[in-house]
Parts: structure tokens; C-alpha cells; sequence
């Protein structure tokens, strides 16, 4: 527990705030339309398990432009 | 001047209802924060990660401030300069294969205004962005490192604005020129490929825009060559400008080839 405490937290949570804006933004758009290139519950996976990039690959490549 | 007023705002929305008004922000910020942080405790991670072998002293360099500026940069110019090109790349060719522009065409609008609107709202997020990022790199520089004087971070956006504008154009004239995988490749050629050719043969000449971000990064040091510098500044702006009437021109001449 000590290293938890070792990492300085408030410098680091600004990235983590962003990357969750990042992969909400992305799952509620995926939700929401569900027509993707390939599967969608894939691209749910995507945006979750990856980290900042999983969301970015699904804007540039997972969104059908309609 | 109402018609770019109306495609100003169609574009616009389109890029809200994109999202590429919220993730390309918010991905130059993300890297604008890691770098300064990533770079502060790159001693600490190393030795819980490394895998030095027992006893290794390294000795870590000293980094300024300012150097962080430059290897902040180096990260936009691979990374930044990708998210831009697969951004944009279907800006208008995309148009042209899903059928928005049967829509726009058959309106009466002129295509440099079309392409004017274009250029304008793309410059605006990627400049935006990549402001963005700097800014917040520059704030965690200020309490991990030390503190830049202003006059030269704004020198260095500056310069490396300018640099980013011509990307943006290059990226928009292949996309009104070409299908977008086209588009993409000569982008990425263009602005990536040939960074790495001014790399190693740009000693023979000083002026071309590639060597902008080199300039910039000068801004921080004892800066010589004054002259090369604004000869390579006025270089870009000429390209620029002949690459947005190629564009202009290129959109109209491509207008036959929309799918209906």
C-alpha cells in the first residue's frame, strides 16, 4: 500500500480524468449507433481494454461516417 | 460572405457530431501532460521497471525545461502529425464518396469558398489542440522543472504553428485532389517521410519548411541563421497559400467524380 501512496496522485489524475472523458465519449457514441466497421461489441473491447488508444482507433476507424 | 458563413457553420457541426472537436484535444493534451511527468520520473521508472542489472549507476541527464518544449514536440511531429492526417484525410474526398456532396454541389457555392470553410475549421481544432497541449505541458514544466520565459514558448508556438498549418493544408489539398487512401499515403509521405529525408541530407540547404520545427526549437538556444529562418518562414507561407488554390481548384475539378 505504501507504493500506492508513493505515486504522486495529484499530478497524475488529470490524465486518468481525460482518458475516462476519452473512453466514455467513445463507448456512448458506440452504444448509441451501433453501425460500425466490424462488430461492435468488438469495438466495445477495444475502447475499454486500451488505453487512450483503443477510443482514438475507434474514432478514426471504427466510426461509419453515415 | 454568407455562403462561407453557412459552410463555416456545417462544418462546424459536422466535426462536433464527429467528436473530433472533443478526442483530438483532448488526445494532444493527454500527451502535452505525460511528457513533462514521464520525463520528471524516468530515474524512478527505470529502476522499478528497467530491469538494470544489479549495481548500474546511470547517470540521467539534466533536463530543462525547455528541452522538455522540444521533446514534447517531437512527439506532436509523429503522433500529432497521424491523428491529423488519419483525421482529415476523408475531409473531402469522403464527401465525395458518401454522397454529402450531391447534396452541397448541387447548390450554387463556390468550391474556394467550400475549401476556404474547410481549411479554416480543420486549422482552427488542430492549432487549438496542439495550443492546448503546449499549455499544459507547459504548466506540469512549471512546477517539475523549471520555469520557460513566455516570450520564448510563444516564439516556439509560433514557428510551430506555422508548421502545423502547412500540414493541415497538405492534408486537405490531397483529400479535394484524390480518393482518401490516396490521400493518406502521399499526406504521410509528404510530411512524415520526407522529415526524416530533410533529417539526414537537410544539411545541404537551410530554407525548406520541414526545417521549421528545427527553427523552433532553436528558439530556446543561442539562435544563428536568422535569415534561413525567415527565408524557410516565408517558404511555407508561399506553399500554403499555392497549396490552398490547388486545393480550391482540385475540389472543383474532382466535383464529377461524387457518387450519387
Amino acid at each position: 500500500m505504501s507504493e500506492l501512496a508513493n505515486i504522486p496522485w495529484n499530478l497524475i489524475l488529470p490524465i486518468l480524468v481525460l482518458q475516462l472523458i476519452l473512453a466514455v465519449v467513445a463507448l456512448i457514441d458506440v452504444i448509441r449507433n451501433q453501425r460500425t466497421n466490424g462488430p461492435f461489441i468488438m469495438w466495445i473491447f477495444i475502447i475499454l481494454l486500451v488505453n487512450i488508444v483503443g477510443p482514438i482507433l475507434y474514432f478514426i476507424f471504427g466510426r461509419k461516417q453515415s | 460572405m454568407s455562403s462561407l458563413n453557412a459552410l463555416l457553420h456545417k462544418e462546424l457541426r459536422e466535426n462536433i457530431r464527429n467528436f473530433k472537436m472533443y478526442w483530438i484535444p483532448i488526445v494532444f493534451v493527454i500527451f502535452g501532460i505525460l511528457e513533462p511527468i514521464s520525463n520528471h520520473f524516468l530515474p524512478e521508472i527505470m529502476k522499478s521497471v528497467g530491469n538494470l542489472p544489479e549495481g548500474a549507476d546511470l547517470v540521467w541527464p539534466e533536463f530543462r525545461g525547455e528541452d522538455i518544449f522540444v521533446s514534447l514536440m517531437g512527439q506532436y511531429q509523429l503522433i500529432g502529425i497521424l491523428v491529423i492526417i488519419l483525421a482529415f484525410m476523408g475531409s473531402i474526398s469522403g464527401e465525395r464518396k458518401t454522397g454529402t456532396a450531391t447534396l452541397l454541389y448541387v447548390r450554387p457555392m463556390s468550391f474556394s469558398q467550400y475549401f476556404l470553410s474547410k481549411w479554416i475549421v480543420v486549422n482552427a481544432i488542430v492549432l487549438a489542440s496542439m495550443w492546448l497541449g503546449f499549455f499544459a505541458a507547459w504548466y506540469y514544466i512549471q512546477i517539475l522543472f523549471n520555469s520557460v520565459a513566455a516570450g520564448e514558448v510563444f516564439a516556439f508556438l509560433g514557428t510551430y504553428s506555422l508548421w502545423l498549418v502547412f500540414a493541415v493544408t497538405v492534408v486537405l489539398a490531397f483529400s479535394a485532389c484524390m480518393s482518401t487512401g490516396g490521400a493518406a499515403g502521399l499526406s504521410i509521405l509528404v510530411l512524415l517521410v520526407f522529415q526524416v529525408i530533410d533529417g539526414i541530407l537537410g544539411t545541404y540547404w537551410t530554407v525548406s519548411p520541414w526545417k521549421l520545427s528545427t527553427y523552433a526549437s532553436n528558439v530556446f538556444g543561442a539562435s544563428d541563421g536568422q535569415s534561413a529562418y525567415w527565408m524557410s518562414v516565408g517558404l511555407t507561407a508561399i506553399l500554403i497559400i499555392v497549396l490552398v488554390f490547388f486545393g480550391m481548384y482540385m475540389a472543383k475539378k474532382n466535383a464529377a467524380k461524387t457518387l450519387v
